[in-house]
C-alpha cells in the first residue's frame, strides 16, 4: 500500500469511528478539483518532450488550499489524489486556515538539466497558473523541488497576475521566503518529542533517539534533539548508517557529512545498514526518510517506545496494528511532520502582510500551533480511547466537517 | 498451462464461464498463466491497456478508482472482463492485491483468436459476458430512473444535521 493509499485508509477508518454517513464521507474523500496537463519542452539537445503534470485540489472548506509539488518517475494520478487528501487532513490538524492540495510532474529530475528543469516548471505554471493563487492554491516545495524551484513558480505566476510572492512558499530567503522554513519540519518534531516525553513522564536530556533518513529532515532533526540533551544513538542516510549506543558525537557527524556528503564510514561509532536503524535500541524512533518502511514484520521488532513519523506515511497500516496491540506511541505524520506546513503559512501570512519576521519569532509561533495540536489529539486519544493517529485524523475530520456544514453544501 | 480437472470444475462455475464443458474450459484455459502477486501491487492501473482478464484464485482484490474504492472482490471473482471484449480500450478502473494472492491470467489477445476461428468455448464465454453487462446496465439505468441524482432537498438537509450533530456529540 502506498503512502497515499494509506491516507484513504487512515481517513476511512476514523469516518467509520465518528460513524460519518457514507455519503458523507464520499463528499469528504472526493476532491474538489483534480487538473492533469501535458506539459512539452525543448530538451537542451533540440528535442521536444512531453511530461505529464498534475494538479489535484482536495477540499478548500478551511480556506485556500495548500500543498506540495514534486518531480518523480513515478508521480501518477492516483498518489497525486491522495496526498492531496493528505494535506487537508494536515493543515486541518494543525487548525491553520488552509485546505489541501498536491500537485507533481512525472519525471526524472537527475537526467534533466537545470535549464530543462527551469523551463519545465515555468510551462507547468503556464498551464495551471489560472487555478493556483494566494487565495486559491499554494504550491511549496516537495520531493526533488527546492526554494529555487519556487521562485521560478513565483516568477512566472507573477508575469500572469502581478507581483504575488504569496503564490507559493518555500521560496529563498533573499525572495520572500521565511526564517526558519528550512528547518521547520524538524522543529516541529522537537516540540512534539518533548510533549509527548513530558505525557510519559520522561525528559529529553538522556533520552535515546534513532533517525533513519538524513536529509532536511533527519540531519536538523539529529541537531536539535542534540540540543536539548538528547542523544542519538543511530542515523542513516540511502548509503548506510552509523550506530552508537553511548550517542554519536553530534557535532563531529555533521563535519564528516560535510565533507563525505554521507553519514557513512562516521568513524564515532559501529557502521549499520540503512534499515538497521528502524530497530536498534532506542527510546524515540524517527523515521524520516520515505514511506513505507515499518511493515508489520519490522513493527515487531521496534524496540523504541515511540515513532515520531518525520516522513509522510513511513508505518503501513498493518504495522499500526502492531505497535497498538504492543502498546508502542506512535505521533502520527498528520501531526508529527506538520511543522513543514505551518512555517510555509507564516510565509504566506508574512508575505500577504508584506512584514518579515524574525526567526525568534517563527519558531515561537510554530511551538504554539505544534503544542496546541498535540494537546487536542491526546485529549481525543485519552477520552475516546483511540490511538493518536486516529485521533489526529478525527480532529481533521471534524474541523473540516464543521467548516463544511457551516458553509452549507 | 494445463490446470487441473478439479479447479476447471470450479471455474465452469463462475457466471462468464458457465455452460462450458470441462474439455472446453480446459481449451479456453490452456494458455492461462497463474501468477501470484504481492500484497499492495496493483493487478492493473486505470488508464493502462487492457490486455487480459484475470481470475482469482485465492486473496482479495480492491478495486478502486480514483482512490475511492468501489468493490473488494475475492475467490473466483473475475476482473478486466471488459477487456475480452474491447481489446486495447484502457482500464476504466485500479485492481489492488489487498493481500497476497494467486491469479490465472488469460490475454485477451488469445480470446479474440479463439473468437475469430468461430471456436465454441470462446462464443459460450462471450455470450455469458453478455448478459452479464446487460444485468449491469439494468441496474444502472433503474439507479438513473429512481435516482440518487433526484434525492429530495430535505434529505440533503438531513443528511447534513446528522453529520452536523455528530460533529457536535465529538466536541471538538
Amino acid at each position: 500500500m502506498t503512502s497515499a493509499e494509506a491516507a484513504t485508509w487512515y481517513f476511512k477508518k476514523a469516518a467509520r469511528i465518528m460513524d460519518v454517513g457514507e455519503r458523507i464521507e464520499t463528499l469528504l474523500a472526493t476532491p474538489l478539483r483534480s487538473v492533469s496537463v501535458q506539459v512539452s519542452i525543448e530538451l537542451d539537445n533540440g528535442e521536444i518532450r512531453t511530461f505529464k503534470g498534475y494538479r489535484v485540489q482536495h477540499d478548500n472548506a478551511r480556506g485556500p488550499m495548500k500543498g506540495g509539488l514534486r518531480f518523480h518517475p513515478d508521480v501518477n494520478e492516483d498518489e497525486v489524489l491522495g496526498l492531496s487528501s493528505l494535506m487537508t487532513w494536515k493543515t486541518a490538524v494543525v487548525n491553520l486556515p488552509f485546505g489541501g492540495s498536491k500537485g507533481g510532474i512525472q519525471c526524472n529530475p537527475a537526467e534533466l538539466s537545470v535549464k530543462e528543469l527551469e523551463r519545465l516548471t515555468r510551462k507547468f505554471v503556464d498551464q495551471i497558473h489560472d487555478v493556483i493563487g494566494p487565495t486559491r492554491d499554494i504550491p511549496g516545495p516537495d520531493m526533488n523541488t527546492n526554494p529555487q524551484v519556487m521562485a521560478w513558480i513565483m516568477d512566472q505566476y507573477s508575469r500572469y497576475h502581478g507581483h504575488s510572492p504569496a503564490v507559493v512558499t518555500g521560496k529563498p530567503i533573499d525572495l520572500y521566503g521565511s526564517r526558519g522554513r528550512e528547518a521547520a519540519t524538524a522543529r516541529g518534531l522537537q516540540f512534539i518529542a518533548r510533549e509527548i516525553l513530558r505525557d510519559v513522564g520522561q525528559q529529553v536530556p538522556g533520552t535515546r533517539f534513532a533517525i533513519q533518513g538524513f536529509g532536511n529532515v533527519g540531519s536538523h532533526a539529529a541537531r536539535l534533539f542534540h540540543e536539548d540533551g538528547g542523544k542519538i544513538v543511530a542515523v542513516s542516510d540511502v548509503h548506510g548508517g552509523v550506530q552508537n549506543p553511548k550517542g554519536l558525537d553530534v557535532p563531529a557527524l555533521f563535519d564528516h557529512v560535510k565533507k563525505n556528503g554521507t553519514v557513512r564510514g562516521f568513524t564515532g561509532g559501529t557502521p549499520c545498514r540503512n534499515e538497521d536503524v528502524l530497530v536498534t535500541d532506542c527510546d524515540v524512533l524517527v523515521p524520516a526518510a520515505i514511506g513505507g518502511v515499518i511493515d508489520k514484520r519490522v513493527a515487531a521488532e521496534v524496540r523504541a517506545r515511540i515513532v515520531l513519523e518525520g516522513a509522510n506515511g513511513p508505518c503501513t497500516p498493518d504495522a499500526d496494528e502492531v505497535f497498538e496491540q504492543r502498546g508502542v506511541l506512535v505521533v502520527p505524520d498528520i501531526l508529527a511532520n506538520a511543522g513543514g506546513v505551518t512555517v510555509s503559512y507564516f510565509e504566506w501570512v508574512q508575505n500577504m502582510q508584506h512584514v518579515t519576521w524574525e526567526e525568534d519569532r517563527v519558531n515561537a509561533e510554530l511551538q504554539r500551533v505544534m503544542k496546541e495540536a498535540y494537546e487536542k489529539v491526546g485529549q481525543i486519544s485519552r477520552t475516546r480511547k483511540l490511538p493518536l493517529r486516529t485521533s489526529a485524523y478525527v480532529l481533521a475530520i471534524g474541523r473540516v466537517g464543521k467548516a463544511t456544514v457551516l458553509r452549507g453544501i | 498451462m494445463s490446470i487441473p480437472a478439479s479447479l476447471l470444475k470450479k471455474l465452469v462455475q463462475i457466471p462468464i464461464f458457465q455452460g462450458l464443458t470441462v474439455p472446453e474450459a480446459a481449451e479456453f484455459f490452456e494458455v492461462a498463466l497463474e501468477q501470484t502477486i504481492e500484497k499492495g501491487r496493483t493487478v492493473f492501473r486505470e488508464g493502462d491497456e487492457g490486455d487480459a482478464l484475470y481470475v482469482i484464485l485465492s486473496g482479495e482484490v480492491s478495486i478502486t478508482k480514483k482512490s475511492v474504492e468501489l468493490a473488494t472482490l475475492s475467490t473466483h471473482a473475475v476482473v478486466g472482463e471488459m477487456s475480452l471484449v474491447s481489446p486495447g480500450d484502457t482500464r476504466s478502473a485500479t485492481a489492488l492485491a489487498k493481500t497476497d494472492i494467486a491469479v490465472l491470467k488469460i490475454p485477451s489477445k488469445r480470446v479474440q483468436k479463439l473468437i475469430k476461428g468461430d471456436h465454441l468455448a470462446s462464443l459460450k464465454v462471450v455470450a455469458n459476458l453478455a448478459q452479464v453487462m446487460a444485468q449491469r446496465l439494468g441496474a444502472i439505468n433503474d439507479r438513473l430512473v429512481s435516482g440518487d441524482s433526484k434525492k429530495k432537498p430535505e434529505a440533503k438537509k438531513e443528511e447534513l444535521a446528522e453529520f452536523a450533530g455528530i460533529l457536535n456529540r465529538w466536541s471538538f
